[in-house]
């Protein structure tokens, strides 16, 4: 497993130089992966590889699907709850990612084990870097993310650890304790710099940081950009996002332009964006693809509509109908299932409890978290009982 | 939003101002509307009712039980395929298990299970009526002033039964059904209103969406003009009431609850099928409804048991069929059977049986992993004996109310010695779960004990 797991980091790596190839034993580049049988390939090696080294996984899928998949649509997906119940690793984990214990209001916490770090920063780092910093020669970073050497078991912590260590980013400030909350101060100190800030946040933090700020004007540098994730229907901290990017612009100068959306989970290593930040030229490289390969190339830098996200093209995403589970076709809203080839470690086939549907073009539009029963009884259910039992 | 007519939503005392404007909704499956918030006229909502205590007040108890007892068997009389239609519409039942739970529920209603009830709460019910002698003293059930009911819960019927309990002693009442209880609220009360002159102006219903800010001022005000206030709900909305109510505002709490059954199948022929009933109806949304089912028995009697009762919840989803599922609802089937098949790979104690597009599931499996996920999910525990069935309880003493139970024969008392001790209010007869009688002890209260203001005269 390690063998696949180097070669995938170093395969991803090279996203942005697919001119060449990249090791020895994938003789594949990150753009064939946006043709389907290059990346259907690649996720049958790795679904072979991850049946011999998990025979947790090797049960499960035998128990769902008798048959050798031919293809990675037939590989049966875990569900994304499942994370919480038990580990699910192909390896000897380097890091264990834990969720929030508190999205969709239930309790218990989902653990990813990530045997290769260098791996998660390979996954992230290429999409990262094309939505959030092109363009830059330098920028000072403010997070309201924690400092991954504080939190160290938050995916969302360490890939704001990554994009500190940028060449671009001059300096990082960290603005968000567990405990205190937001630094205001600090985002007040960055302001005044002459260098554009990279702000990257959660829905739920920027709110605070608003609500902090009140009426007052804090107009960050030119250049200065934002990303921000969560803040779906459903989630924990809901938001309205064309009125929350009103009162950004309002009070810190960033157009909606240079607002970004990130789409991710700790049980998914790779992320997907929703627009590229500021007002550089466009990028020809492919991002995102439908589950045939299908892409539309990057969304252009500084459109505010639609905000349709994109991932790296190692991950394939269907909308399947919540009843069947059988793929819908583009524009038809059903759970989401994505299969990340950055999931080598664990398991690449997840279905996650989010609505949504793909474009046809290779984006995926979010819809929120699958709502609930709209009526509930006095029968108490999972989230009291679960809060009630410690779990 | 939903199609079809909206219903009205509220129904007021006679001699109240028309509302002057209106909003609309959905709630449940149907479309509503109901005055908008004015707390002006909560104000004279309530004022009406108070005044219309004296009326009520001048009611013999057992002439009380009996008109409106006349009214629950005439409603209940009067439940055709239309009422029931929108019944289920609102619920988010099936047409076949609305019909069954509100015939379940107005078994209550009667004027036979009125009385029944309270004699079983005051063996002299004159007690409601005037001071009576009690062991040295004189005492005397005072009735309340204002009533008011707040469901947050989906099962109908639920509010019905709440307004009956007040009426019963004497006190008038505003009810804000749960969402998917108004379609049945508001036509009792206006088979109350249209019953006897002398109830026209004890009851109003009034729906409004429960947290929306709308609706704060409007909630305010009658938290602190009612006497008291009965909440059903889960932990949210009773935080929220508490939060809320003034300390003089007396509040009788029912929290949400969990159900559980003891089966001794070996002395128990068809506790399968009594089990599946057990879990399908309602589907599995009443605080009375059975989430674990303890199997006195080794692991493989349970998972032969558990086929047998896996095919009567097949059976069950023809005859009782389930609702239209959410996709929320339809995402946590799959995520519960990923999770149990994944369970099973990890660990091979775990097996499950489901039923075609998630109507059903039935998990053996380690207590640790249960959870009440609803959905008509069964989970079984295999136990040998009282004290483990004890051992797999505790963790669930503070929420747990019926236990239902089959197949324990002599064992019986020993084994409702024990539930009563960790938690449990109700030990019935599996069959019996599910539809409480009209004199039961509601969450460990009595019904009507817990509404009256006791008083004595030495």
């Amino acid at each position: 497993m390690t063998g696949v797991l180097r070669e995938l980091a170093t395969l991803f790596g090279a996203w942005g130089a697919e001119d060449a190839r990249t090791a020895e034993t994938i003789t594949t580049t990150p753009a064939d992966l946006a043709e389907d049988d290059a990346f259907n390939r690649l996720a049958l090696r790795i679904h072979a590889v991850q049946r011999m080294s998990n025979p947790m996984l090797r049960r499960f899928w035998d128990g769902a699907s008798g048959a050798e998949p031919a293809s990675w649509r037939e590989i049966p997906p875990i569900p994304v709850m499942a994370f919480r119940d038990v580990p699910i690793v192909c390896g000897t984990p380097e890091a264990v990612f834990r969720t929030s214990g508190t999205s969709g209001g239930r309790g218990g916490r989902g653990e990813h084990h990530v045997p290769s770090l260098d791996l998660y920063r390979a996954a992230a780092r290429g999409n990262y870097r094309r939505h959030l910093l092109r363009g830059v020669r330098r920028i000072r970073m403010v997070s309201l993310i924690p400092d991954p050497v504080v939190v160290t078991d938050s995916s969302l912590a360490r890939m704001a650890g990554f994009i500190a260590d940028e060449p671009e980013v001059a300096e990082t400030v960290w603005a968000f304790d567990p405990v205190t909350g937001v630094d205001v101060d600090s985002v007040r100190d960055a302001a005044r710099g002459t260098d554009p800030v990279l702000l990257l946040t959660t829905a739920f933090s920027l709110v605070h940081l608003l609500d902090a700020l009140g009426s007052g004007r804090l107009p960050l540098p030119p250049g200065s950009r934002i990303m921000e994730t969560g803040g779906f229907k459903g989630r924990v901290a809901e938001v309205d996002r064309g009125a929350l990017q009103a009162r950004v612009d309002r009070t810190l100068a960033v157009g909606t332009s240079c607002i970004v959306n990130e789409y991710g989970m700790t049980e998914l290593l790779s992320q997907a964006y929703d627009g590229v930040a500021g007002g550089g030229p466009a990028d020809a490289g492919a991002t995102g693809t439908d589950e045939n390969g299908a892409h539309g190339g990057e969304p252009r830098p500084g459109s505010p509509v639609p905000r349709c996200h994109r991932f790296p093209p190692w991950v394939r995403t269907r909308a399947l109908d919540p009843a069947t589970l059988s793929p819908l076709p583009p524009g038809q809203p059903g759970l989401l299932c994505h299969f990340d080839l950055a999931n080598a470690g664990s398991v690449c086939h997840i279905l996650t409890e989010d609505l949504g549907c793909t474009t046809g073009d290779g984006a995926i539009e979010l819809a929120g978290r699958a709502p609930g029963a709209s009526l509930r009884g006095c029968s108490l259910m999972a989230e009291s009982f679960l809060r009630l039992a410690g779990r | 939003m939903s199609g079809g007519t909206a219903i009205d939503a509220w129904v007021w005392p006679p001699g109240l101002p028309v509302p002057g404007a209106v909003e609309a909704g959905t709630a449940g499956g149907i479309n509503v509307r109901y005055p908008k918030s004015d707390h002006h006229l909560a104000r004279l909502l309530i004022s009406s009712l108070s005044r219309s205590r004296i009326r009520l007040g001048g009611m013999r108890a057992s002439d009380l039980a009996s008109t409106l007892g006349v009214v629950g068997d005439r409603f209940a009389a009067a439940l055709d395929d239309r009422v029931v239609a929108e019944v289920a519409g609102n619920a988010g039942l099936s047409p076949t298990m609305a019909r069954v739970v509100v015939r379940g529920m107005a078994d209550t209603w009667t004027t036979e299970s009125l009385h029944r009830l309270l004699r079983s709460e005051f063996p002299d019910p004159a007690v409601l009526d005037r001071f009576v002698d009690g062991a040295g003293r004189e005492i005397r059930a005072a009735a309340p002033g204002v009533t008011m009911h707040i469901g947050a819960g989906s099962v109908p019927g639920v509010t019905v039964t709440s307004i009956i309990r007040a009426l019963l002693v004497k006190s008038p009442v505003l009810a804000k059904p749960g969402a998917g209880d108004i379609a049945l609220t508001t036509r009792f009360a206006r088979e109350l209103q249209r019953a006897d002159d002398r109830l026209r102006g004890v009851v109003a219903v009034q729906y409004w969406p429960g947290g929306d800010p709308g609706w704060e001022a409007w909630e305010r005000e009658v938290l602190a003009r009612a006497d008291q206030v009965v909440v059903y709900g889960g932990d949210d909305t009773i935080e929220s009431i508490r939060a809320r109510a003034p300390a003089a505002t007396r509040l009788i709490e029912h929290p949400n609850r969990l159900g559980v059954a003891i089966v001794d199948p070996g002395a128990a022929p068809g506790a399968d099928h009594r089990a599946a009933r057990a879990v399908a109806l309602f589907d599995q949304k009443g605080c009375v409804s059975t989430h674990l089912i303890l199997f006195l028995g080794n692991h493989g009697d349970a998972a032969r048991w558990c086929g047998r009762l896996a095919a009567a919840l097949e059976a069950l989803a023809s005859t009782l069929p389930p609702a239209a599922a959410s996709e929320g609802e339809l995402s946590a089937r799959h995520q519960l059977r990923g999770r149990l098949a994944l369970q099973r790979a990890a660990s091979g104690d775990i097996r499950f049986w489901a039923g075609n597009a998630g109507a059903w599931t039935v998990a053996l499996a380690p207590p640790e992993l249960f959870e009440p996920v609803g959905g008509r999910t069964a989970w079984v525990v295999p136990v040998p004996d009282l004290a483990a069935c004890e051992q797999v309880l505790a963790p669930l003493a503070r929420v747990l109310q019926t236990v239902g139970v089959t197949g324990l024969g002599a064992r019986r008392h020993a084994f409702a010695e024990a539930l009563v001790a960790m938690g449990a209010t109700r030990v019935v007869p599996l069959d019996r779960a599910p539809f409480p009688d009209s004199d039961w002890l509601h969450d460990g209260s009595r019904p009507l004990g817990e509404l009256v203001r006791w008083a004595e005269l030495r």
